[in-house]
């Protein structure tokens, strides 16, 4: 057996006692990039991130060396200064970290709805992502999106294909990954004009031809089955109140199929791997992303508590997902060593509100140590939020860390007496979540880092959620 | 250099559907550069009329040149090797480079499976995947297509697999998609056939082995755990296992956190609840502090299964 060793050199005790005795300029947090000016003498501040981050460490190291234990702490390195330190300068909140940058990431927002030059042909089929993924940021922000109406319904309107669907444009065959992020952005703008705008009967043909004989759903007609297409159809018929049986022409008839969610919950319950998170089809490798797609589906069919027992190993599920927790960063990783990213703040940190609900339970997970990986290390210095320190800002990442932080602050329950109104009805458990005040007790956010609520399942606003359900309830047939 | 179509007799019968944008500016709108605008109004064109021919290979190839993200295009172009019977041969030495190019994208593989599926082949496929992981060891695809792979074509059986995936786990023991993979060949891929108590020995030594060689790295303890449970044996066989790396009577020599929180499972089933605590109490205050929320929330079904024996 290797020999553990005691941990490397570089950890925050050591740091810590560097600084405690005396007051040494910190060279580190200096020379970590360039750009940055010396900070100067250790403040109050950062000696106490770096206790906090002593405080959280994983006291034991392996002496063996591999690529991924020398990735993993490069990546370390690159963080702490920021986890430590403020080396963008931000200004600080009562808790000593970075605010949120809100206005500085509102203009990044703003700027990726607009034009792209043409070394962006390759985003051409990811253009109903950008409008999501902007289009929540901007809500999560607090910011008014009402301006965007006319034209989200115009852009999407270009791309709906005339046998249903969404593409990424003009001409574009429909793709789920598109239906999804056009449709919740439809849904996010509201008004009656925008949800006219959506062809629903041919939206339910089209999500008929997706359906598979095994339960899943193809993400395009002859393109991928995994788990992303079960999540994003399950949206779509819920909150446009599309029915649930299948069309007379789905393939999957043939089959003696006759509901979009025969053999739904089997198929995704065979995704779970041995070590208890989510896979894209059965027996790959469990991922972040495909863990909140497939609690995400399971929680659309029915209440959480009710479906995650009945289809998932949720001691193995909780366990996995728990140990997505990146020490001593705080942000999430999405699969077994491998490396945190911001954007699993929501694919892993969205799970929990879930989970405890499915378990009963609160606060399993430390949304403390989440909240100050995305102010601290997630935040871009001139606005939009980041995978970690040293990426470019993207619509993706900004889009996804709000979420998480929203996840991290706000209490999100399951009731089922919340939303009488928008019970009944078919795919209707997603409409008993309810935001129930906020995470108090270890919050290192100041009232102004506090970002809007997000909706568990949708991620999206509430009010949008419940506009959409109620819209397509009253109207009678497509 | 860039090319063009309407300058080309060859396509001289084609009358392109330009991109209509209407009379409002959509958002995220790309300014294209003119080649790209022209060949997406040909295809647009073809693909109204529903035309599968070698020209439409050439200029599917040519759009994927400019984005290889371009979901449409590639289905198109599947579809269209499968109309006109192109050679598959040539369309799998065409990809190998691009795919190299584009590590991270979906399409790519989808279209790769499409072909090799129809070829009804995997020869020449294990070589170019090892060539592909030579550059991102944990790339999503490339496994997720391995895997179907060896479902396609039968190949649980092959030595040759099982001995690569032991390198891939030996070149980096911490590759938790190598170790899923061996689950995948071993126990996964079976559908839901027993293995035989010779294979469970077998694999139960090897992460053994794993762990012995780095006991913080949680790839073999996951594993281990996986093949217990499914072997339906009691988690408790491996109980002096995971003594050797926590032994909780001298906490100032524990040489995992991952042994300890596989004790507090074993104790938990053995119903030493006391033990049980001590070892979800070390990881919370000592051993992995940043789960404290998880191993007390664990702590508390203790008491919850205490309740309700």
């Amino acid at each position: 057996m290797a020999a553990p060793r005691p941990s490397s050199s570089r950890t925050p005790s050591s740091r810590l006692e560097g600084i405690l005795a005396d007051t040494d300029r910190i060279q580190e947090l200096s020379d970590s990039d360039g750009e940055y000016e010396d900070m100067g003498t250790a403040t109050q501040e950062e000696m106490a991130n770096i206790a906090y981050l002593e405080s959280v460490r994983i006291p034991i190291e392996d002496g063996l060396t591999t690529e991924s234990s020398a990735v993993t702490e490069e990546t370390l390195q690159a963080v702490l200064p920021f986890l430590e330190s403020n080396p963008n300068d931000f200004p600080l909140n009562i808790f000593g970290l970075p605010q949120l940058q809100r206005e500085k990431h509102i203009n990044f927002l703003k700027h990726a709805l607009g034009d792209y030059p043409r070394q962006f042909a390759m985003m051409d089929a990811s253009r109903p992502w950008l409008l999501y993924w902007s289009l929540q940021g901007l809500t999560a922000l607090g910011y008014d999106i009402s301006e965007y109406r006319e034209r989200v319904a115009h852009t999407f309107t270009l791309a709906q294909h005339p046998e249903g669907g969404y593409g990424g444009g003009y001409g574009q065959l429909p793709h789920l990954a598109a239906t999804y992020a056009a449709v919740l952005s439809i849904v996010m703008v509201g008004g009656s004009e925008a949800y006219e705008s959506i062809n629903r009967k041919a939206m339910w043909r089209y999500l008929g031809q997706m359906k598979q004989p095994d339960g899943g759903f193809t993400m395009a007609p002859g393109g991928e089955e995994d788990i992303r297409g079960a999540f994003c159809a399950l949206v779509v018929l819920s909150l446009l109140n599309i029915p649930i049986k299948l069309p007379p022409d789905a393939p999957a008839r043939t089959h003696g199929l006759t509901s979009f969610l025969d053999n739904l919950g089997e198929w995704v319950s065979e995704c779970q791997t041995y070590e208890g998170g989510i896979s894209a089809t059965p027996l790959n490798e469990a991922h972040g992303a495909y863990a909140f797609c497939g609690v995400g589906c399971l929680s659309i069919m029915g209440p959480p508590k009710e479906m995650l027992n009945k289809y998932l190993n949720m001691s193995t599920l909780i366990h996995w997902l728990s140990s997505r927790q990146c020490a001593p960063e705080g942000g999430y990783n999405g699969r077994t060593n491998k490396l945190v990213d911001g954007c699993y703040s929501h694919w892993v940190g969205g799970c929990w509100s879930i989970v405890e609900a499915a378990t009963a339970s609160t606060n399993i997970c430390n949304r403390s140590a989440l909240a100050r990986y995305i102010l601290s290390a997630a935040q871009a210095k001139k606005g939009g939020l980041i995978d970690k320190p040293g990426k470019k800002p993207d619509a993706y990442h900004s889009c996804y860390n709000l979420a998480g932080l929203s996840h991290a602050q706000h209490r999100y329950t399951y009731e089922a007496k919340v939303q009488e109104d928008l019970g009944g009805g078919d795919l209707d458990a997603p409409y008993y979540w309810k935001a129930q005040g906020d995470y108090d007790d270890e919050k290192v956010w100041g009232d102004t880092d506090i970002v809007n609520e997000v909706h568990p399942i949708f991620v999206i606003p509430f009010k949008a959620v419940h506009d959409c359900r109620r819209y397509f309830m009253e109207k009678e047939g497509f | 250099m860039p090319k063009y179509y309407h300058d080309d007799p060859a396509w001289s019968d084609i009358d392109p559907l330009p991109q209509d944008d209407g009379t409002l500016h959509p958002l995220a709108a790309i300014a294209y550069t003119e080649e790209y605008s022209e060949a997406m109004g040909y295809l647009r064109a073809v693909m109204a009329k529903n035309e599968f021919s070698e020209r439409v290979l050439g200029l599917t190839e040519h759009i994927i040149s400019m984005n290889p993200a371009h979901y449409t295009v590639w289905l198109y172009r599947a579809k269209t090797l499968s109309q006109i019977n192109a050679s598959l041969r040539d369309e799998i030495a065409w990809l190998n480079p691009t795919a190299l190019k584009h590590l991270k994208n979906y399409q790519i593989w989808h279209h790769r499976q499409t072909i090799i599926d129809a070829l009804d082949s995997p020869d020449g496929e294990a070589d170019f995947i090892a060539t592909m992981l030579e550059q991102d060891a944990k790339n999503y695809h490339v496994w997720s297509y391995r895997q179907w792979l060896v479902k396609r074509f039968g190949l649980f059986d092959d030595e040759e697999e099982l001995r690569w995936t032991e390198s891939m786990i030996e070149s980096d023991v911490r590759n938790n998609s190598a170790w899923n993979h061996r689950w995948f060949l071993v126990v996964g891929g079976r559908d839901g056939q027993a293995i035989g108590e010779d294979v469970v020995a077998r694999e139960i030594d090897y992460a053994k082995r794993a762990v012995r060689k780095a006991p913080q790295n949680q790839c073999p303890w996951n594993y281990l755990k996986g093949i217990v449970r499914h072997a339906q044996l009691p988690i408790s066989t491996l109980k002096d296992f995971a003594l050797e790396f926590a032994d909780m009577r001298r906490p100032d020599d524990i040489y995992s956190s991952h042994a300890l929180d596989l004790l507090a499972d074993i104790y938990a089933e053995q119903e030493s609840k006391e033990e049980a605590e001590r070892a979800l109490h070390l990881l919370a205050t000592r051993f992995d502090p940043i789960r404290a929320h998880y191993w007390n929330y664990r702590k508390s079904l203790l008491e919850q299964a205490g309740t309700a024996a």
